[in-house]
């Protein structure tokens, strides 16, 4: 307990230290009088007396000294000192403030933006009670990995587990809210009633489903979201228990989740993160049909499992669905158990790195600036050093105050960041790529004021030490007597060494942007199959007990389509089950051989299968090959229509013409059926803009019914025209018909290139900081270079130098470690580049021409940079240069 | 390496200031030193600045505690005395000091009979 009262002494002390001084002189000064006082009563004289009294005393600031050490904390008030000194003589020279703190702010805000977002997408787990212990289970199907389970897989999983907690499923739908007020779309979430359960999030009103709400015959239950709440039921809690109409009955809320509450699944598995209501599947899944594969499955780990262990569960259980149901015996099911947060950002985590990569270059370019600015200040304060070695200073103690003074500049460009970075995550959140929109919550919080604050204190002990090392080289007699700037050769060297270092570090930078770009300008080449420009959508769905009869939903959507062709300003119109680039409904695929394939060849591969009535295509302006598009006397009672995709036609007939032959596909609701091709288009990108997922097969409408469809609108008219008109359309013929995601194609095509987009746009930043900060250090240190050796120019000039020699020559010297510097960028970007593989499309990470692009941009900057130093360099008058000395 | 002759360690200058107020009661620094030179003689040389920080010390450990008062001839002069965590320490120090001379004693009185 002793050094516990000890430093609460010392400690306190610090506060009255003025007091306490006083209390020390009072005290020495009463103890010196009595020793005169003593020898003058041995009979000195005062005078004496007082020099004896001082030599026996002894050293007296010394004693005084040794007493505040003991008395305060000696190290706290060097730093103290230490930081009052920074601050004067930062505050002297607030031109050299003002750069170093504003590129630190940069360099420093990059990464405090950048870690933000990585922060709360890769490090923070999900929002849900011990997220880390949720895990997906993905199916196969046919080859395909990712793939929904089917009943019987998830029946035998949840009962067989012995290492999860609870499994269950849930399987995006849309259905209709009609009843009291206006009829409503919703999105509708089909989940077993343990769902919310597993996720850990109970309803903020009411209650989860109870097990007995699931399968055939159970009562029907509704569990609502907070928004759906807010605007249909005015956030009224007596309406749990109400019932309400969903797709033509009644069911019974019995809860409401809490606001802000969303599904965090993976981009592409059909599960979107808002949805309106949710109603427990009403099948029984052992007895369901083992190819109908729908169910999006998550489970919770016991505490303590392992993924591994998990994964060696589902092996197993995998093994006894394929005996037990032969479709999963050929091709093999398997079973793949991924952690939940890994599973959702594996998308976003290669470009969030790079960036994060990107940033760390950003900051160490910004550094080596302000080592720079470092270095010539310590150059100007030789001087200053001197006389405080001289007059006791240990280099320990000139190496702290340097430090002090880098560590304090970092932090306050550290402050400046923390702005900076603010800005910047805004910018970053305004393009928001899809996969982060997953994530509600991204903003600062203290760990990201810690990292930025460590990061400062890193950096500036970093850049602070260069100068700080420096001190070592410190002649002390030639210092104090030279009192005039000199150059000596190691400082120019060091600065060569940052101008090197600078172009490399910008170079990779510039090569890492250049890739981006190049990547998003082929994705804005790519031919997605079909022209988006002046396609208007939006999607109509007959889910209620209306359109029960297949009839009345054909009819429905003919007129409709007719209807809507005919209106002003409307070329075509076309109906559509699926439209690319939307995952908000789940796509349906399944499998498809052409007739008489072998038993082998029939469940290997799989195709989009969409339903659709004559006019998509011409819409959507895509290309046939061969054959024709359906037409309005192709009718249900015929044979099925197929229209298919020149990737499904190279599958099946290679080579041979493909109009008039037969294939087995799988018709809407799990249905097996056989249909004759009449036509081949050229593939649409119907996942993503750079991948072909699979091929697609087009029913007929009325030998396919869909209850969700989306409507394509070839117009020049703009939609605030065309709303309110397919509104009146809509509602003359069914005024209970919401119609919703009302959104130009061109919206859906830009969502593809999102992430690209945000990617490119960050990397250009960055590449573009870094080739200002690269400018602005080569001009710092050549004008720097320049002035010190204004003498030796000046002699240069009296004998007669021509000032286009001179002005070569400044070139010269300059241009050498930028060149250096671009050969160690080569050397780099080849070793950094390959880590962006996974985000480059159409372009190899070593791309010779964007290298030499970048090679040939960095250096013309970095000669334009050194220009103006040049051009100073011949303007030295000789006779004022030889009188600077 | 030995100190320097007369100079003190500084673990047996805690122990002597301690020893003098045990045995002077309330004490001024000035008191301090002149009694510690009275004692020793010319043995120690005590440089009197370097008692303040000692004292000090003491205080901070919670040894000895001080407060201001008047001097024999009226000056205003900082007394000091001892406490009863000072006198524990004292005894125990004191104790540990003998068995120390005492293992020293035996040492090199052997060492000198050999």
């Amino acid at each position: 307990m002793d050094w516990l009262r000890i430093s609460a002494s010392r400690l306190l002390s610090l506060f009255r230290k003025r007091e306490l001084d006083r209390d020390l002189d009072a005290e020495v000064r009463a103890h010196l009088e009595m020793l005169t006082a003593e020898n003058i009563r041995r009979g000195m004289s005062p005078e004496d007396a007082r020099h004896a009294a001082r030599r026996e005393f002894g050293g007296l600031e010394q004693a005084k000294e040794l007493y505040r050490e003991q008395r305060g904390l000696p190290f706290l008030d060097h730093f103290m000192q230490d930081v009052r000194f920074a601050l004067r003589s930062l505050g002297k020279r607030p031109g050299f403030t003002l750069v170093a703190v504003f590129t630190l702010a940069i360099g420093i805000g990059a990464n405090t933006a950048i870690f933000t977002a990585v922060h709360s997408v890769l490090l923070q787990s999900l929002p849900f009670p011990k997220a880390d212990r949720l895990a997906i289970v993905w199916s196969t199907l046919g080859t395909e990995g990712r793939a929904p389970a089917s009943g019987p897989e998830l029946a035998m999983l949840s009962q067989q587990t012995r290492l999860f907690e609870d499994l269950g499923a849930i399987w995006a739908q849309s259905g209709a809210l009609t009843g009291e007020g206006e009829p409503e779309q919703v999105r509708l979430g089909m989940v077993t009633a343990n769902f919310f359960g597993i996720l850990g999030t109970a309803p903020q009103v009411g209650r989860y489903f109870e097990p007995g709400e699931q399968g055939p015959g159970s009562p029907r239950a509704m569990i609502i979201s907070d928004g759906l709440w807010h605007r249909r039921f005015g956030a009224d809690p007596r309406w749990i228990g109400k019932t309400v109409r969903l797709n033509g009955q009644s069911v019974t809320m019995v809860g409401v989740m809490p606001p802000g509450f969303r599904i965090i699944f993976p981009e592409g598995s059909s599960v979107p993160p808002e949805m309106d209501a949710y109603v427990p599947f009403r099948s029984n899944f052992a007895s369901s049909p083992a190819d109908q594969s729908y169910l999006r499955v998550i489970g919770r780990l016991r505490v303590g499992v392992t993924i591994t262990q998990a994964q060696q569960e589902v092996d197993t259980l995998a093994a006894q669905i394929r005996a037990q149901y032969p479709t999963f015996a050929d091709p093999p099911l398997t079973l793949q158990v991924v952690p939940l947060q890994g599973d959702v950002v594996r998308n976003i985590r290669p470009a969030l790195l790079a960036l994060f990569g990107g940033a760390g270059l950003v900051l160490l370019i910004a550094c080596v600036n302000v080592a720079n600015l470092l270095l010539v200040r310590a150059n100007e304060r030789t001087l200053e050093m001197a006389v405080r070695t001289a007059i006791g200073a240990g280099r320990g103690r000139l190496i702290r105050q340097l430090l002090t003074e880098s560590v304090l500049l970092s932090c306050c460009g550290a402050v400046a960041a923390l702005g900076f970075g603010w800005c910047a995550l805004k910018l970053v959140l305004a393009m928001q790529p899809k996969e982060m929109e997953r994530f509600s919550t991204i903003q600062m919080n203290p760990l990201v004021f810690v990292f930025t604050f460590i990061v400062a204190i890193v950096v500036g002990a970093l850049f602070g030490l260069a100068p700080a090392l420096g001190t070592r080289k410190l002649d002390l007699a030639r210092s104090l007597k030279d009192n005039r700037q000199t150059c000596t050769r190691s400082g120019g060297r060091q600065r060569n060494l940052l101008v090197i270092s600078e172009v490399a570090l910008g170079f990779v930078l510039l090569i890492g942007a250049g890739l981006m770009l190049r990547t998003f300008v082929r994705l804005l080449q790519v031919n997605p199959g079909f022209d988006a420009t002046n396609v208007l959508t939006f999607r109509i769905s007959v889910a209620s007990v209306k359109y029960q009869s297949p009839d009345a939903a054909v009819q429905f959507f003919r007129k409709l389509k007719e209807n809507l062709s005919q209106m002003p300003g409307v070329e075509t119109a076309g109906v559509i089950s699926h439209l690319p680039f939307d995952d908000t409904l789940p796509n349906w695929y399944g499998f498809y051989w052409r007739d008489g394939a072998s038993k082998h060849d029939q469940n290997t591969t799989m195709a989009d299968l969409r339903s659709s009535l004559p006019g998509y295509f011409k819409s959507m302006g895509a290309t046939f090959l061969s054959g024709r598009d359906f037409d309005d006397h192709d009718v249900a009672e015929n044979l099925k229509l197929a229209i298919v995709d020149d990737t499904v036609a190279k599958e099946s007939w290679a080579g041979q013409d493909v109009v008039g032959k037969l294939i087995n596909i799988e018709n809407g609701n799990f249905v097996r059926d056989t249909a004759q091709v009449i036509g081949v288009v050229k593939h649409m990108q119907y996942h993503t803009l750079t991948d072909q997922v699979r091929g697609q097969i087009y029913l007929l409408y009325p030998q396919a019914i869909r209850a969700h469809m989306a409507v394509t609108l070839k117009s020049s008219s703009s939609t605030q025209t065309l709303l309110p008109l397919i509104r009146q359309q809509v509602a003359s013929l069914d005024k209970d018909l919401p119609i919703y995601q009302v959104e130009p194609m061109t919206d859906y095509v830009e969502s593809a290139r999102r992430q690209t987009r945000f990617v490119t746009l960050l990397a250009g930043i960055m590449g573009g900081i870094a080739l200002l900060l690269a400018c602005i250090g080569i001009y710092a240190v050549t004008m720097y270079s320049v002035l010190q050796r204004m003498r030796e120019i000046g002699v240069r000039t009296a004998l007669g130098a021509a000032p286009r020699q001179l002005f070569a020559l400044v070139l010269r010297q300059s241009m050498l470690p930028i060149a250096l510097g671009l050969l160690a960028g080569f050397a780099l970007a080849l070793l950094l580049t390959p880590f962006l593989s996974s985000l480059l499309f159409g372009v190899r990470p070593t791309d010779i021409s964007t290298f030499c692009v970048g090679a040939l941009i960095l250096s013309t900057a970095g000669l334009i940079a050194c220009l103006l130093p040049a051009r100073r360099a011949t303007r030295v008058d000789p006779v004022i240069a030889l009188r600077y000395e | 390496m030995a100190p320097p002759r007369g100079e003190v360690l500084q673990g047996t200058l805690d122990l002597i200031v301690l020893q003098t107020l045990h045995a002077m009661g309330s004490l001024h620094g000035y008191g301090i030193a002149q009694r510690v030179q009275q004692v020793s003689g010319d043995l120690l040389k005590l440089n009197q600045g370097t008692l303040y920080p000692a004292l000090l010390r003491l205080e901070q450990r919670g040894w000895i505690s001080s407060k201001w008062g008047a001097s024999e001839n009226n000056r205003k002069a900082r007394f000091y005395s001892l406490t009863r965590a000072g006198r524990k320490q004292l005894l125990a120090e004191t104790a540990s000091w003998k068995r120390m001379t005492a293992l020293m004693t035996r040492l090199l009185g052997g060492t000198q009979g050999a």
